[in-house]
């Protein structure tokens, strides 16, 4: 965990004042400790992606907010699918077939 | 090693904001952390960012134009190793950034293992957030207050105007947007405050700045003069020989802040009487005939 003016220093084109603002818009969601505010390492790299993302690819805060929502959604699918595959492949083989089987069938309809 | 130019399809003569364009467009398309478990756009992005760490960059690019280094830039060019967001946001469970949209919590979790388990719909589920909009006085934005305010859908909230909030600051306040669900958490108010305009400060950064009106013997002679400021009435020392645009400097006067109030300035006008008599103007024009000066005149040119 760092705290606030910790992260602006580690990372290069983010000053105090954009980092509030991502903040505020709830990009960011740090960890409220009183008044101060931790960033843990998963943090700390979506905040680089944000820098990257902002700065560089020139993507404006509008269409930024959009990014962020299905790049989450599509982080939060894929994790329930890893959660489910993942189920799949503790059953025994003949269930793990079956289910192959239906899945396969469904995807070319 | 792939010639840089042709990965970020650019010709050779290409301007650098060409191939800036370039860049960004292509690296928009393939960015690893926007394509999970694409391999090839993964692949790609590697490639275009390091075709740009080249011919993005003007001394580099003469030197591989120069043919003293490769496409690879493997002299100079390393990409260092960074972690990605992916690794996070598909790494932990329960991940906090899943929740935020929306404020469904739902999306496709529950709703899908709800239908495979037959658990029936979600019944549990945290509130969306709301978004308002409203403005305050230009004095309460930087002294700070507290408002009831009604805001156009009915909802009445208790807002807390933090002393030097900003114009299109975000308050969030806890809890006070749509109520959840099966006694879930309720979303949250996101509130964007506007600053009204004050028709004697405007405010840059921390310091407030204004225009005071002093007359021709004040500015003259020196005098104290009465000062609207943020924070009430203060008494201004004007010093002698003061004139019209002179810039003065009340410390502290401005925006509160954590780190230490900004200032307040004031810029001097000198105001003649709204009728001079022919008194006066005997007086200023004689003396200026002895004494002439010109004030078009820029200084030292």
């Amino acid at each position: 965990m760092i705290g606030e003016s910790e992260l602006v220093a580690l990372i290069e084109p983010l000053d105090a004042e954009a980092l509030q603002r991502w903040i505020d818009l709830g990009w960011v969601l740090p960890h409220r400790d009183d008044e101060d505010l931790q960033f843990d390492i998963a943090d700390v790299a979506r905040v680089r992606l944000i820098c990257e993302l902002y700065y560089e690819l020139r993507i404006e805060e509008d269409s930024m907010s959009v990014v962020l929502s299905l790049m989450d959604q599509l982080y939060a699918a894929r994790r329930a699918l890893g959660a489910l595959a993942s189920a799949v492949a503790a059953q025994p083989e003949g269930v793990r077939k079956r289910i192959a089987a239906v899945v396969d069938q469904n995807r070319n309809h | 090693m792939a010639d840089p130019y042709q990965i970020l399809g650019v010709s050779r003569g290409a301007k650098p904001d060409e191939i800036r364009k370039a860049y960004r467009a292509l690296a928009k398309k393939n960015h690893p952390d926007l394509h999970p478990g694409d391999k090839a756009a993964e692949a790609r992005f590697k490639e275009i960012a390091s075709a740009y760490s080249i011919v993005g960059d003007e001394a580099k690019r003469a030197l591989f134009d120069g043919g003293k280094i490769d496409g690879g830039g493997a002299e100079i060019h390393q990409v260092p190793p960074r972690s990605s967001y992916r690794q996070h946001a598909e790494g932990e469970p329960g991940f906090k950034y899943d929740r935020q949209w929306s404020g469904s919590g739902g999306g496709i979790d529950e709703d899908l293992f709800a239908e495979l388990f037959g658990r029936g719909g979600r019944t549990n589920s945290s509130g969306a957030d709301v978004n308002y909009t409203f403005s305050v006085p230009f004095t309460e934005a930087i002294n700070g207050a507290k408002k009831r305010v009604v805001m156009g859908d009915g909802k009445a909230l208790e807002i807390s105007i933090p002393a030097g909030l900003k114009d299109g600051q975000i308050l969030r306040l806890r809890g006070q947007g749509q109520p959840g669900q099966g006694g879930s958490e309720a979303g949250d108010a996101l509130v964007e405050v506007h600053v009204e305009p004050h028709p004697a400060f405007r405010r840059e950064g921390n310091d407030i700045h204004s225009v005071v009106p002093v007359t021709l013997g004040e500015a003259l002679g020196g005098a104290n003069v009465p000062v609207e400021t943020v924070s009430g009435m203060v008494s201004l020392a004007v010093p002698k020989r003061s004139n019209s645009g002179t810039k003065l400097r009340l410390r502290g006067r401005g925006v509160p802040s954590k780190s230490g109030a900004g200032d307040q300035v004031v810029t001097l006008e000198i105001v003649l009487p709204a009728a001079p008599d022919d008194e006066l103007i005997r007086s200023v024009v004689e003396w200026e005939a002895k004494h002439p000066y010109d004030p078009r005149k820029v200084p030292g040119a």
